[in-house]
C-alpha cells in the first residue's frame, strides 16, 4: 500500500515539475514579448512624460505591415527586419506634427490626442485589411514543434524567446554603452538637466519616441505568428504595457524587462493552478505594487 | 408691460412649436415600425458586429424597408459585448427611438441582460444564440433564439467526432469562463459517456484571452484524442492556431464546437485549419434557393466573400422578426409574437420550428470538417458540411417550465 502511494506521489512529483518547467517557457516566452512592448512604452514615458495611448497600435501596425511584407516579398524574415523600421516612420510623424505641439499643454490634451491617434490607426487599419483577421504563418525552417524530452515546444516559441533576449541585450547596451543611451538615460533621470547641458531635446524625443516605435511594432510582428492578427490587437495589449510600467516603476528600462518576464511567468502559474484567473492576475500584481511599493519595483519616484 | 408681452409672445411660440413636435411624433409612429440591431461594434466580438449588422440590412433591402405598408426604421447600437452598456443602450433606444423589437446582440451575458430589458419594455426580443436560458429558465413571452439550442449543437458534434474517430477516449476542454461556455461545458460532460468518451481535463479561461501555450502544454500533459474547445471568435481562433504551432494539430483533431464556421475559418491559415472539426449554426453551401439567393446578395455585398454565421444570423433574425409581422398582418410586438409560436416552416438554414411552450428553435446545427490545402477549390472552399442534427432537447432538461404571459 505505502509502495503504491509512493509510486503515485513521484508520479505526480514529476508531472507537477514538468508542467511547471512548461509553464516557465511558456512564462518565459510570453514575458519577452510584454518587455518589449513595455520597454518602449516605459521608455516614452521616461523621457517624454507622456503616457503613448497609442503604443498598442503601433504594436498592431507591426504585426500587419509584416503580413503585407510577408505576403508580397514572400520572405518572413525581411517583413520582421522592415516592419518594425516602417512603424518608427508612423512614430516620427506621430511625435513631430502631434506630440510636439502638445509638450506644454495640460496633460489631458496629450492623452486625448493620442488616444484619438491610437482609434484612427485602428479604423485604418479596418479600412485597409478588413474587420476580419488573418494569420502569418512562420517560415518553414521555424515551422512545427521539437522534442525536448518532457515537452513538446513550438520551434518559432524557442527562436522567439531567445531572439526577443538579444534584442533585450542590444537595447541594454545601446542604452549603457553609447552616448544617445547616455543621453536618453540622462532625459529620463531629469530632462531639465539636459537641456542646460545644451542638447537638443527635441531631437532626443524624437528617437525616443522612434524607438518606442520600434519595439512596439517589432513586438507587434514577432507576436503575429502566435496570436494572429486582428483591428483590436493593439488595444488588447495596451493595459497590458500599462501593468508592466506601473510594476516596473515609471522610466526604468531595467524594471520593464523584469516586470514584463514576470507578468508572463505568473500568467503562466496561474493556469497550472487557477486558469479562469490568468488575466486578473497581472491586475493583481498590479495592485499589490500600488500597495505595498507604490513607486514600483525598481522606480525611485 | 413690454416685459409680459415678450413673455407671452414666448409662451405662445413654445405651445405652437410643442404641439407641432408631438404631431409630427405621433406621426412618425403611426408610420414606422423601429427595429434596433444590438451588435457588438467594439469590444471582444467586434469583428462580428459588422457582419451581423449587414445582414439584417439584407433581410431589409429584400422588403424595401417596408412591412405591412409601414416604412421600417432600422436603428443600430453597440453592446460592445458588456452586458451593463447593451441593456442602457437598448432601454435608451426604447425611451428615444420607440423602439418596439430588438435583435442581436452575439454574446449570451450580454443577451441575458437584455432580455430582462425586453421583457420589462413589452418588446420582442430575437436573440442570435447561444445560451439556452433565453428559452430555457430565463424564459418570457417576449424573448426568442435563432440558433439550434446548445444541447443539440453538443450533441451532434460529439457524435460525429466519434464517428470520424472511433478509437478516440479522452477528451480536453477549453472552456470560455462565462454563461454560455458553462452551459456547454455542462451538456459536454453530460453526453460525452453516450459516445465512450472521458473528459480528462477542463481549462477555463477568460473571455478575449489571446494566449494559450499555458492551456495547451497541460492539455498535452494529459495526452488526449481531441481537444474540444468552448470558446469563440478570436478566443477560438488563437487556440485553433496556437495548438498548431505546438503541433497538436493535424497528428490529432480540435472540435471548434460552436463556431461562426466561415468567420472563423478564414482568418486562419490552410495548414492551421487541417484536421478540425467545427460546429455551426450556418455554413454558406447550404443547398436550398433561400440561402442561394442570400449568399448572392451577401457577395454582392462583400466583393464576392461569402457569408458566415454572423452574418448569416443578422439575416435570420431580421428575416424572423419580419415573417412574424407578415404572419400577423401587424407590427404590435404581442401580435407578432403569437404569429411566431409554433410556427412550421423552411428557410434559408433548411427546416424551421419553434416550439410555443418555451420559444425554442428546432432547426438543424451543421458539422463540419475542414479541407487540406489541396483539396481546396478556391480560398473560400475551407469545410464541407458532413453532417447534419436536429434532434431536439429532451423536454425533462429543459428549465423553462412556465412561460408565463404577455
Amino acid at each position: 500500500m505505502k509502495t503504491a502511494f509512493n509510486a503515485v506521489f513521484e508520479f505526480l512529483k514529476i508531472f507537477m515539475t514538468f508542467l511547471i518547467i512548461s509553464q516557465i517557457l511558456n512564462g518565459l516566452g510570453l514575458g519577452m514579448l510584454y518587455a518589449l512592448v513595455g520597454v518602449g512604452l516605459t521608455l516614452i514615458l521616461g523621457v517624454l512624460n507622456i503616457p503613448n495611448f497609442a503604443h498598442g497600435v503601433l504594436y498592431a501596425l507591426g504585426a500587419y505591415l509584416a503580413f503585407t511584407i510577408a505576403n508580397l516579398t514572400d520572405s518572413f524574415y525581411f517583413a520582421m527586419f522592415l516592419s518594425p523600421l516602417l512603424v518608427v516612420l508612423v512614430g516620427f510623424l506621430l511625435e513631430s506634427q502631434g506630440v510636439r505641439r502638445l509638450y506644454h499643454a495640460h496633460h489631458d490634451y496629450q492623452l486625448l490626442f493620442l488616444f484619438a491617434c491610437a482609434l484612427i490607426i485602428q479604423e485604418v487599419i479596418i479600412i485597409i485589411w478588413g474587420p476580419i483577421g488573418f494569420s502569418l504563418l512562420p517560415p518553414p525552417s521555424l515551422s512545427g514543434a521539437v522534442d525536448l524530452g518532457f515537452l513538446i515546444y513550438p520551434k518559432y516559441r524557442l527562436v522567439l524567446i531567445c531572439f526577443a533576449f538579444f534584442m533585450i541585450i542590444c537595447l541594454y547596451l545601446f542604452l549603457t554603452k553609447t552616448n544617445l543611451g547616455a543621453i536618453l538615460r540622462a532625459g529620463i533621470e531629469n530632462r531639465d538637466m539636459v537641456k542646460v547641458l545644451g542638447i537638443n531635446v527635441n531631437v532626443v524625443f524624437l528617437y525616443t519616441f522612434g524607438l518606442g516605435a520600434y519595439l512596439a511594432g517589432l513586438a507587434g510582428a514577432l507576436s503575429a505568428p502566435i496570436m494572429g492578427l486582428t483591428p483590436s490587437m493593439g488595444l488588447d495589449i495596451l493595459p497590458i504595457c500599462f501593468v508592466v510600467v506601473v510594476v516596473a516603476g515609471l522610466g526604468s528600462i531595467p524594471g520593464a524587462i523584469i516586470a514584463g518576464i514576470l507578468i508572463g511567468l505568473s500568467q503562466g502559474a496561474a493556469t497550472i493552478w487557477f486558469p479562469e484567473a490568468t488575466n486578473v492576475v497581472i491586475y493583481v500584481m498590479m495592485g499589490l505594487t500600488i500597495i505595498f511599493r507604490p513607486q514600483g519595483l525598481f522606480g525611485v519616484r | 408691460m413690454k416685459s409680459f408681452l415678450s413673455d407671452l409672445k414666448f409662451k405662445i411660440t413654445t405651445i405652437i412649436f410643442s404641439f407641432l413636435f408631438s404631431i409630427s411624433s405621433s406621426l412618425s409612429t403611426a408610420d414606422t415600425v423601429n427595429i434596433l440591431g444590438l451588435f457588438p461594434f467594439s469590444g471582444p466580438y467586434a469583428d462580428s458586429g459588422k457582419l451581423t449588422d449587414q445582414g439584417a440590412r439584407i433581410a431589409l433591402e429584400e422588403v424595401n424597408y417596408t412591412i405591412n405598408g409601414k416604412k421600417i426604421k432600422y436603428v443600430t447600437r453597440d453592446s460592445e459585448t458588456k452586458a451593463g452598456p447593451a441593456a442602457r443602450r437598448a432601454q435608451e433606444a426604447i425611451d428615444t427611438e420607440g423602439v418596439k423589437f430588438i435583435i442581436g446582440p452575439w454574446s449570451s451575458g450580454v443577451a441575458l441582460a437584455v432580455t430582462e430589458v425586453a421583457k420589462k419594455n413589452k418588446v420582442m426580443y430575437y436573440f442570435s444564440g447561444g445560451t439556452e436560458d433565453i428559452s430555457g429558465k430565463k424564459c418570457h413571452k417576449y424573448a426568442f433564439m435563432w440558433a439550434a439550442n446548445a444541447w443539440t449543437a453538443m450533441d451532434a458534434d460529439l457524435k460525429i467526432f466519434k464517428k470520424a474517430n472511433p478509437n478516440a477516449k479522452k477528451i480536453y476542454l477549453f472552456v470560455v469562463d462565462y454563461a454560455f461556455g458553462w452551459t456547454l461545458q455542462k451538456y459536454v460532460e453530460s453526453l460525452a459517456p453516450k459516445y465512450g468518451l472521458e473528459v480528462v481535463g477542463v481549462d477555463r479561461h477568460p473571455l478575449g484571452h489571446r494566449e494559450y501555450s499555458t492551456f495547451i502544454t497541460k492539455a498535452m500533459s494529459k495526452n488526449p484524442d481531441a481537444v474540444y474547445m468552448i470558446n469563440f471568435g478570436l478566443d477560438a481562433i488563437s487556440a485553433v492556431r496556437q495548438l498548431n504551432n505546438f503541433g497538436f494539430t493535424p497528428k490529432k483533431p480540435v472540435i471548434m464546437s460552436w463556431s461562426s464556421g466561415f468567420e472563423e475559418l478564414i482568418q486562419l491559415d490552410p495548414a492551421a485549419r487541417e484536421n478540425l472539426i467545427v460546429g455551426s449554426n450556418y455554413y454558406y453551401t447550404i443547398d436550398n434557393p433561400e440561402n442561394k439567393k442570400f449568399v448572392e446578395a451577401y457577395k454582392k455585398k462583400f466583393k464576392g466573400v461569402p457569408p458566415g454565421y454572423a452574418g448569416a444570423a443578422g439575416y435570420g433574425l431580421m428575416k424572423m422578426t419580419l415573417l412574424g409581422m407578415q404572419k400577423s398582418g401587424s407590427t404590435e410586438p404581442q401580435k407578432v409574437i403569437t404569429a411566431l409560436e409554433e410556427h412550421k416552416g423552411k428557410n434559408f438554414v433548411g427546416d424551421f420550428e419553434i416550439r410555443g411552450r418555451n420559444h425554442q428553435t428546432v432547426r438543424p446545427f451543421f458539422v463540419l470538417q475542414t479541407k487540406k490545402k489541396n483539396e481546396m477549390k478556391n480560398q473560400y472552399d475551407m469545410a464541407e458540411v458532413v453532417d447534419v442534427s436536429s434532434t431536439e432537447q429532451p423536454k425533462n432538461i429543459n428549465m423553462c417550465k412556465d412561460i408565463g404571459s404577455f
